[in-house]
């Protein structure tokens, strides 16, 4: 911006015209001539310039500057993000209802195998957050269970004790022997003992789940589970790594590879509708499913061995070839790859470790957040692939999208669904809190950092759902509110026109600022720096002349 | 040089001029439409392009701003398609454009012919013997080569650079009121011009006619402001009217304040925007434009008792800072500076920045071909040579400063006429 220069001189010659002075050069050597003496007129005049562009600068430029550089930081609760993501905010409990239904017992004794109960269960229960509360349910609503409570026991006599989950409701139905009733005296029961351990390790996996995810995040220890043994910790991590990150909707991709030019066609609409449906039905309340299908000929895989090794599953699925595109839409994808050929798997390694990993006939593996491969031997004329040849297939697709969705694995599968949603309420509760807490650090972190105000926004109504959901923990309403909390705690985070800006420090303004500031600014500074000395000097005349005058 | 200029003389140069415009539009007809996408001469707020594509959707009745191609006022629309169809009759529009040149040279004349420039209401210059008739500076306006380019490349700046020739015309000769709306024309066209209102108050109010002169300064210098920003008034509700929003003020002057539009021109504000970082570039905007108009106090002040020349500077100012300058406001500055023909013996680089700006003309199109073309040079090759441009005409500005400043100066201490300066 050199350009700039010469009109400013300009300025300046037109600020100090009087100071030309002619020099002759015949006479320069002897005598030094002095110019005049200067007008008031034309210093007057000369203030007036420089009056007029410190004018500009000062009631122009300064509110200017001040209003387009100053960095927008929407105000955000700094303090209340930071209790959020150090868990101090919200203490998550999971208070579960179990109500017991014993139609065939007194008022009086069902009271007291209750109180019992509750004894042992509390003796048993080394974990605040997360506890049982056992009910006695009204006679009257027999047979069904209830909405509020988790889980159901039902007591029926019978000859010995059992417990036997009902495969469609959350029921435990358990039977015991007519002198189980405990006496009311009594301070122990052999019944009370059993239900209530069955109840431990029903809620077992539950228990051990929730307080890893409270483990792995910031919670402090004084409400933290102590002595999670390492090997329950260390199965727990596998199958978080295991498990899809949370997503209100998956896509389901049916794919059928085949080596040859058969089958062509299969009837998958059919097995879907006849063996996976009723999972999907199940889960629908924690997730939406969308599926699409595909076939493809001649399909080869990424290795070509007849028998494939443990360290030949990871590379079968070919990237490069197969149409299976990451990702449809913003929900994530899930695979299910049948895959007609004569290959096969070895046998497990003996590891045991593993055998979770490989299908029971050793005909499918798992892959971590991705899906699943099945290899179906066929005979090679077949054309078509019928339904219930898919069934084998299907029902292990459908076990492994469980484990996938990250389904705990014990217990009846209404229970392992409660569970689920359960586990993921924590953990989306979890994930928005450190997602605040991360944005909460930022800003403290970055003072040159702009926060738009959609920040703002997008930080009030993840804090307001947060606190919605931490009320509601355990229910469904709590699972939505976290879904929404964490959704919006990953927009605030996430906002676009923070990334920009990140890498602006103050000291790099410099830069911006001099290069055509500087030069601006220093005729100005002089030109101001001059007036005022002359402004100063003929004061100073001004008072002396004065005095002199007094003194006459 | 003052010779009788008889009526005869007069047509002469107008009818020559008209010709000469005449016979590139009819003898050359590929050269307008190749002059007019030169982005020395068509800027995005004064291409003529752009305006057939406002004009085409006035009248389709689609709101001239849609798309964000045409920058210019809406009342240049009306204008426009009251001509027979450019497509079919071209002719109409190139006589339009011939006679507004000419009206420009009329208004130069006068401005030549009043004297002004040597002697001023509260100056007069030892040397104003010295000066262009109206004829010579009108013959230099209309043959210019910038002007005549300007011309034949349709660019709506002429209409703008007319109504500030007027504007200035009106002041000289005693019509402060026609002066004002001349500005406010001015000013409603290319918004730039409103910085010339101080100058041009001190130019109307030192040459009121005696008979209804205002003796108060601040009175008349309020009533004048007054009459500008009622005539834009009346002006932006004509617009509304016409194009039924207030959707033309961001389209048309949004967009010089805020240089939307990067393509290249020869101004000095595209490069350095395209390479602004997003955070700074409303303060940097603000700095351009503050610099642009901190010229004006200073510049009034300073040399109060001629406005004529304070006018002169700041379109060369202008011509130099604007944010979409193009050869046209050169050709404006070209046209007042033989007015102070008086001054020419004092100036001392007239060779250098003559030189300048001729080599600058001459590479400017060359290198922006390498660039834009043939793509064996980069933007930095046309960039370069627009700096070599803006400092020729920065050398000729304070040349012409210098001038006048010596000359005043002489005045003041006679005994230093002729002799070498030293600055102390």
């Amino acid at each position: 911006m050199s350009i700039q220069q010469p009109p400013d001189n300009g300025a300046e010659n037109s600020k100090s015209p009087v100071n030309i002075e002619a020099v002759t050069p015949s006479n320069e050597a002897q005598t030094k001539k002095q110019p005049p003496p200067e007008k008031p007129s034309d210093v007057r005049r000369r203030s007036h310039i420089i009056l007029s562009f410190w004018l500009i600068v000062l009631c122009l430029g300064l509110p200017i500057w001040w209003k387009t550089t100053t960095i927008y930081r929407a105000d955000l609760p700094l303090q209340e993000m930071l209790d959020w993501s150090d868990g101090k905010a919200c203490r998550p409990v999971f208070p579960l209802r179990i109500s017991i239904q014993a139609n065939a017992l007194q008022e009086q004794e069902a009271q007291n195998l209750l109180r019992l109960t509750q004894h042992a269960l509390d003796d048993l229960n080394d974990f605040s957050g997360h506890h049982l509360r056992l009910q006695l349910a009204p006679p009257s609503a027999t047979e069904h269970h209830d909405r509020d409570s988790v889980l159901t026991i039902r007591l029926v006599p019978g000859d010995t004790t059992t417990a036997k989950f009902d495969p469609h409701e959350p029921v435990l139905d358990i039977t015991y022997p007519p002198n189980g009733i405990p006496s009311p005296t009594s301070s122990s029961s052999p019944l009370a003992t059993y239900v209530a351990s069955q109840l431990r390790s029903t809620f077992a996996e539950e228990q051990a789940t929730i307080s890893y995810l409270l483990s792995t995040n910031s919670i402090p220890s004084d409400h933290r589970p102590q002595g999670l043994p390492s090997d329950v910790s260390d199965s727990l991590s596998k199958r978080t790594t295991r498990s899809l990150k949370y997503s209100p909707t998956y896509h389901l991709t049916f794919s059928l590879f085949t080596s040859g030019s058969l089958p062509s066609s299969w009837d998958i609409d059919g097995a879907i509708g006849e063996y996976m449906k009723p999972v999907l039905d199940v889960l629908s309340p924690i997730h939406n499913f969308t599926i699409d299908t595909q076939v493809q000929l001649y399909a080869t895989p990424g290795v070509q061995n007849q028998v494939l090794n443990k360290e030949d599953l990871s590379s079968f699925i070919n990237a490069a070839e197969w149409p299976l595109s990451p990702s449809i839409g913003g929900a994530p994808t899930v695979n299910f790859i049948v895959f007609v050929g004569n290959q096969t798997i070895a046998a497990p390694s003996q590891t045991p470790g593993d055998s979770d990993t490989l299908g029971p006939a050793s005909h499918s593996w798992l892959i971590p957040q991705w899906g699943t491969v099945y290899l179906l031997p066929l005979a090679d004329d077949t054309a078509h692939l019928p339904a219930e040849a898919l069934k084998q297939p299907l029902l292990t697709f459908t076990s492994h999208l469980l484990s996938l969705t990250g389904t705990p694995q014990s217990g009846s599968l209404p229970l392992r669904l409660s569970t689920l949603s359960r586990i993921r309420s924590a953990d989306l509760l979890l994930r928005a809190s450190s997602t605040l807490g991360s944005l909460a650090r930022l800003a403290l972190a970055l003072p040159s950092i702009s926060i738009p105000s959609r920040v703002a926004d997008g930080v009030s109504k993840t804090m307001h759902h947060l606190r919605l959901a931490c009320e509601t923990l355990g229910g469904p309403e709590g699972l939505a509110h976290a879904r929404i909390a964490e959704a919006e705690a990953e927009r605030a985070f996430f906002e676009k026109s923070m990334v920009g800006q990140l890498y602006f420090p103050d000291e790099h303004k410099i830069a911006v600022y001099l290069p055509l500031l500087g030069p601006v600014a220093v005729p100005l500074v002089m030109g101001l720096l001059n007036e005022l000395k002359a402004w100063r000097k003929r004061r100073r005349e001004a008072a002396e002349a004065g005095r002199e005058k007094k003194r006459e | 040089m003052d010779a009788k200029v008889t009526p005869g003389r007069t047509a002469g140069l107008y009818a020559g001029a008209a010709v000469l415009r005449l016979a590139i539009f009819t003898l050359l007809p590929a050269l307008p439409d190749l002059l007019t996408g030169r982005v020395e001469i068509s800027t995005p707020v004064t291409s003529f392009k752009r305006l057939q594509e406002g004009l085409f959707l006035y009248n389709h009745n689609v709101s001239p701003y849609d798309g964000g191609v045409y920058h210019q006022a809406p009342l240049l629309l009306p204008l426009f398609s009251l001509l027979p169809s450019f497509t079919s009759l071209p002719i109409f529009t190139y006589l339009l454009y011939i006679a507004v040149d000419l009206l420009s040279a009329g208004a130069l004349w006068r401005i030549a012919d009043s004297g002004e420039a040597g002697s001023s209401a509260l100056f007069t210059s030892p040397r104003r013997e010295k000066r262009w008739s109206g004829f010579v500076v009108a013959a230099a306006f209309l043959l210019n080569p910038f002007t005549v380019a300007t011309c034949i490349g349709r660019s709506t700046s002429v209409f703008t650079t007319c109504a500030i020739l007027h504007a200035i015309a009106k002041a000289v000769s005693g019509a402060p009121f026609g002066a004002m709306v001349a500005l406010s024309f001015a000013s409603y066209l290319s918004m730039y011009p409103l910085l010339l209102l101080p100058p041009l108050v001190l130019l109307a109010y030192d040459r009121q006619r005696p008979e209804r002169a205002t003796k108060s300064a601040l009175q008349f210098a309020a009533v004048s402001a007054s009459t500008v920003a009622g005539v834009v008034g009346v002006l932006f509700q004509m617009s509304y009217l016409l194009t039924g929003s207030w959707e033309f003020l961001p389209s048309t002057y949004g967009v010089q304040l805020t240089l939307s539009d990067l393509t290249p021109n020869v101004g000095l504000w595209w490069y350095f925007f395209i390479e602004m970082f997003d955070s700074f570039r409303s303060f940097f905007l603000a700095v351009f434009w503050l610099h642009l108009s901190s010229y004006v106090g200073g510049l009034t002040v300073r040399i109060r008792r001629q406005p004529l020349v304070v006018l002169t500077l700041l379109l060369g100012i202008f011509a130099i800072f604007k944010p979409y300058p193009s050869i046209s406001d050169m050709a404006l500055f070209l046209a007042l500076v033989p007015l102070h023909r008086h001054v020419f013996p004092l100036m001392r680089y007239t060779f250098v920045s003559a030189a300048v700006i001729m080599y600058a003309t001459c590479l400017g199109p060359a290198f922006y071909h390498l660039w834009i073309y043939a793509g064996s040079g980069n933007a930095n090759f046309f960039y370069a040579v627009t700096l070599v441009w803006n400092l020729g005409l920065s050398l000729l500005v304070c040349d012409l400063m210098f001038a006048v400043l010596r000359d005043e100066w002489e005045v003041e201490r006679p005994e230093m006429a002729g002799k070498e300066i030293r600055q102390i």
